[in-house]
């Protein structure tokens, strides 16, 4: 469903992505791994368009997605949970929940989803009227997640979905991605951290330096000798 | 000054409270574009001097000022967006766009004085008050005027925040104006609400602009003034919050009335700047902001 081919993506003189190449199946979880700085983040703002590629294509589901501004990706199905959650801290909970339904192309069920998100994060409930910067990490981390959700989308981006959260949280945040992807939607989200990636990731991709290193399955990659070097620098 | 009936000062706060309702306005349109794009706007008070001389052309062709001041905002929204299409716009996307859209917009401001001094004329026009006649209540005596721009503001301010607070576009605007990255993320049309936010704060200006056109008259150079007093109110009430700017602006109105009250009127700058010296050196975030 997601196709990125030779893909550079540069700040200014500064290159960040050298020909990366991913793909993403319907219905997968799929890590983009790699040390800090690696370029990870880069991948998925890519994919939503907050940063531009130099060169190379990504496809979403065959189009083109270079012509869509971001405000048009979340209309055809792309949704992303940003790093640090980037909630409207000043507006509700449910405001927040609310507007990411805003794509005219999924306005119409917004009640009926808003109902399923519910469901799976019954904090939406019980808060929805508190400002949502006034919320704690992990539970700001669930309202970022039914936003991304409210979008119906069949990819779901996840920058850095554990940062800064404790680890109780970081198990309640797989249960709901299980759960999640349970529907077919697929998820593609970044992590440092391999052990924890494959708790969750069917598959996943080594970034170093902005390059592509390694792709693989689970199994395949906590044995690699690639991971061991670029995370250990043996 | 003891001996002053308790009337004249009612009527003073009053006055205040009407004057300060047209600051609310002025204000209230900065701190809209300032909250949402960080921009400061400086051609502000030239949308107030375009609602001026729009209304004084539409009530001097005997448009009925019930139809003339709605399509006076109406006017100064379409040129209010055209100006950020045109402009702003390309501006917000480049690096050093703080300084280059304070620079673009006053030279805007520059531009649009000159332009009215070429086609509007340097003379000072009048427009009749829309509607005539005194309110009494007691002592107390009002123009019916100044009880018509009350109103006017009040309706207006009132519309703006239920447009704010209960569409589907005053949500995208907040949104945008918290974090527009999170906003396009959401599928909201970023660029696009920048237009729409600069031509309803050229109208909230507009409007002020038509409503004072009969106390003042209008000329290429009223918008100065009243673009410095709009500053004061968005540093009163905090730098770009909306309702921070209505009542930043209520209370400037009454204290300079109070102020010229007990002075005279040459001293009412001075207790609007005091104002806002007080208020920045006791809570420099303004009385809306958020503490940094």
């Amino acid at each position: 469903m997601l196709e990125i081919r030779g893909l550079d993506v540069a700040y200014g003189d500064y290159q960040v992505l050298w020909d990366v190449s991913i793909d993403v199946a319907a219905g997968e979880i799929v890590a983009i791994l790699g040390p800090n700085g690696s370029g990870k983040s880069t991948v998925l703002k890519a994919i939503i368009g907050l940063c531009r590629a130099r060169s190379g294509t990504i496809r979403f589901e065959g189009n083109d997605l270079a012509r869509l501004a971001v405000h048009d990706r979340a209309g055809i199905g792309i949704a992303m949970v940003m790093e640090r959650r980037r909630l409207f801290p000043a507006m509700t909970v449910r405001e927040n929940v609310l507007l990411g339904a805003y794509p005219a192309a999924v306005r119409h069920d917004a009640e009926a989803r808003l109902g399923w998100v519910e469901g799976l994060f019954p904090i939406l409930r019980e808060r929805g009227a508190q400002p949502a910067g006034r919320l704690s990490g992990g539970e700001q981390q669930m309202v970022a997640i039914a936003r991304g959700l409210m979008a119906k989308p069949r990819l779901l981006l996840m920058d850095e979905p554990y940062l800064g959260l404790a680890p109780k949280v970081v198990l309640q945040i797989n249960d709901i991605i299980r759960r999640i992807n349970a529907e077919g939607i697929a998820v593609v989200f970044n992590e440092q951290n391999v052990n924890l990636s494959f708790a969750l990731a069917h598959r996943g991709y080594l970034l170093e330096s902005g390059r592509l290193m390694l792709g693989g399955t689970g199994q395949e990659m906590l044995h690699s000798d690639v991971v061991r070097r670029v995370y250990l620098g043996e | 000054m003891t001996a002053m009936p308790i009337a004249l000062y009612i009527e003073q706060i009053v006055n205040g409270l009407v004057a300060g309702s047209m600051y609310a306005l002025v204000g209230g349109g900065i701190a809209l574009i300032y909250g949402t794009m960080r921009v400061l706007n400086m051609a502000h008070g030239e949308f107030y001097m375009m609602g001026g001389y729009a209304a004084f052309y539409l009530v001097g062709r005997a448009v009925p000022p019930v139809l003339a001041i709605p399509l006076v905002a109406g006017l100064l929204f379409l040129v209010g967006a055209a100006v950020q299409r045109l402009t702003v716009h390309y501006l917000l996307r480049q690096d050093g766009w703080l300084f280059a859209c304070i620079a673009a917009t006053l030279g805007l401001s520059i531009a649009f004085q000159n332009l009215a001094l070429i086609v509007f004329g340097e003379d000072y026009k009048t427009v009749p008050y829309y509607v005539e006649g005194i309110l009494r209540l007691g002592d107390i005596r009002l123009p019916l005027q100044r009880v018509l721009m009350l109103l006017v503001a009040v309706g207006t301010l009132l519309a703006m925040g239920f447009l704010l607070k209960k569409t589907r576009f005053g949500w995208a605007l907040r949104a945008t104006s918290q974090d527009s990255d999170a906003a396009s993320v959401c599928g909201i049309p970023v660029s696009r609400v920048h237009m729409i936010t600069f031509g309803l704060s050229a109208a909230l200006g507009g409007v002020a602009g038509a409503m004072l056109a009969p106390i003042y008259s209008v000329s290429p150079w009223m918008g100065l003034p009243v673009l410095f007093k709009g500053f004061v109110v968005v540093v009163l009430g905090g730098l770009g919050s909306f309702p921070g700017a209505i009542v930043g602006g209520l209370l400037l109105g009454i204290v300079e009335a109070l102020g010229v009250q007990i002075t005279s009127a040459e001293w009412r700058d001075v207790f609007g700047f005091a104002l806002m010296i007080v208020v920045v050196w006791a809570r420099p975030w303004g009385l809306f902001g958020k503490a940094p």
